[in-house]
């Protein structure tokens, strides 16, 4: 019983890795993107858990910086994927322009709360 | 002819406001009523009454029921200070009362009431409106077995002595009082909740207060120590009163030896110690005043409308003493500034430079709001300071917050990491193919 539903996790992941490989490059560069934001956040929170939260605007701000990229990055792959039907008459030029211009407001958010 | 008695009439009312009086500037009193029951006590205490007129009191002698003594006329006031040698008195004359006298001592001048064993009830009335009840047996008088005064003929041990002083430079002078002083007449009582009356000179732990000629029925009220044979009160506006049950104790004494003791001392302590106590009734000792007051940021020297949270700030005052012709520094060490918003943030003591001038630096605490600066200072037998001063405290600016913490430089280092992935992503995005 055991031995089935550990070969059944197995086939499981080796699924789930044969179909990601066959998602197209931009979409993959795009989730290494979103990993590296979500990766910084992580970084940011041990270190307030081991030092104490003093400038607390600072933490704030850092992590929101990368939350905030994290979710605009995922809204820019949802709407690039050519598989989502939803999206399917938008161009992936506005989804872009969409991207970097609520990143630029993000920034400018943050420069300002950064104290 | 009616010009010049005009002219006459203006010019004689003027001459009062050239008097020196009693005024902030000069707070030593000057004119004195004194009320007497008959002018024999001008001879009998001249002594007393001399020592006051070598510091220059003006002494005016009336008679208590003279119809035409008054303590004011049109609203001022025409004496600083009241001596009531009249223990017999049964209605005061002219527009003298009790009511008048209360009204005296709470306009800030000074009393002297002096009881005797025939004290009549207005007397006794006088001193409970001070604070003081004398006993209430009108016969009784104070009589010690222990520390009576040795004299020639048997005596009841009414006249006793009395070294029982209390403990106050700023009362009873920096020279110790070496003979006992002589004391014969009744006695009174301090409400220990009374935190303005003062025991000077209490009878010893063997007195009581009774009737000499008759023998005791039931034990006596009044006994041992809580006897008070001189008290002082300082009202709260800085009057002085002095309350005593001896009008005998003020006359021409001569010399003393207490029973038990074998030192004959050929001068009683009644003119040291009646002399110090007058120059601390009549504030020429122990009045203080406390001017300019100044606070200012450290480092600058005009005084700010309004404080920031954590500001470095200096608080100073000066205190002078009246020492009866003029104004010393006073020099101490236990006075003490608070900054006060509904109780005390900082309390501060005062150093001095010893010419009267206190300072003291803090930090203004990290709570913003209203504050006073208070000094509330109160020394037995010293006029009471009460000083506040208000001062607003604001939190900080937007742009006067700390910036470029270390603490924080992981978060700015992921703010600016985040805004250059985001420019590298942009380019890789837009150039793959």
């Amino acid at each position: 019983m055991a031995r089935s539903t550990g070969k059944d996790a197995q086939a499981l992941f080796h699924s789930l890795r044969s179909a990601y490989a066959a998602t197209p490059t931009t979409l993959k560069i795009i989730d290494l993107y979103v990993g590296f934001a979500v990766f910084t956040a992580l970084i940011q929170v041990v270190y307030m858990a081991i030092v104490g939260s003093f400038p607390f605007n600072s933490f704030l701000s850092g992590v929101l910086s990368c939350v905030g990229t994290a979710v605009l990055a995922v809204c820019l792959r949802i709407q690039v994927n050519k598989d989502n039907k939803e999206f399917k008459d938008l161009p992936p030029e506005r989804a872009f322009a969409d991207f970097v211009l609520c990143n630029l407001v993000l920034h400018l958010v943050i420069m300002n709360f950064l104290g | 002819m009616a010009k010049l008695l005009l002219y006459l009439t203006l010019a004689t009312s003027l001459i009062p406001l050239f008097s020196v009086a009693f005024s902030p500037e000069n707070p030593t009193d000057r004119r004195v009523l004194v009320l007497v029951d008959d002018f024999a006590i001008k001879s009998s205490h001249s002594l007393y009454f001399g020592s006051l007129t070598s510091r220059g009191f003006q002494l005016e002698f009336k008679l208590a029921d003279d119809p035409n003594i008054g303590l004011q006329r049109y609203g001022q006031y025409l004496y600083d200070a009241l001596v009531l040698f009249c223990p017999s008195v049964e209605r005061f004359g002219g527009s003298i009362d009790v009511a008048s006298i209360v009204d005296f001592v709470d306009s800030g001048h000074d009393l002297i009431v002096a009881a005797d064993s025939n004290a009549s009830d207005l007397i006794r009335e006088v001193a409970t409106e001070c604070g003081v009840d004398f006993d209430e047996d009108p016969a009784a008088m104070v009589i010690d077995h222990i520390n009576y005064a040795v004299s020639n003929f048997d005596g009841d041990h009414t006249l006793i002595a009395s070294d029982d002083f209390i403990k106050a430079d700023v009362i009873l002078g920096s020279k110790k009082i070496e003979a006992p002083v002589l004391f014969q007449g009744i006695g009174h009582s301090l409400n220990p909740a009374n935190s303005l009356v003062l025991k000077v000179l209490s009878a010893s732990s063997s007195a009581y207060s009774a009737n000499p000629k008759s023998k005791l029925s039931n034990p006596p009220s009044l006994t041992g120590s809580a006897i008070s044979l001189v008290s002082v009160v300082q009202a709260r506006n800085n009057a002085r009163i002095l309350i005593t049950g001896s009008l005998s104790m003020f006359s021409n004494r001569s010399g003393v030896q207490k029973a038990g003791s074998s030192i004959k001392h050929e001068k009683s302590g009644n003119e040291q110690f009646l002399t110090e106590i007058s120059k601390w009734v009549f504030h020429e000792r122990g009045h203080l005043k406390a001017v300019n007051v100044r606070h200012h940021k450290v480092g600058e020297s005009d005084e700010p409308a309004i404080y920031r949270i954590n500001d470095d700030l200096e608080y100073s005052v000066e205190i002078y003493e009246w020492s009866g012709t003029s104004w010393e520094p006073y020099v101490s060490d236990d006075v003490q500034v608070q900054f006060y918003m509904m109780s005390p943030y900082v309390l501060k003591t005062l150093s001095t430079d010893q010419k009267g001038h206190y300072s003291a630096e803090f930090k203004v605490p990290d709570v913003y709001g209203v504050f006073q600066f208070k000094v509330e200072y109160q020394r037995l037998g010293y006029t009471s300071l009460s000083l506040s001063k208000q001062i607003p405290v604001r939190p900080y600016r937007h742009n006067e917050y700390e910036r470029f913490l270390p603490a924080a430089y992981p978060y700015y280092g992921s703010a600016f990491s985040m805004m250059a992935g985001f420019f590298i992503f942009t380019i890789v995005h837009l150039y793959s193919k």
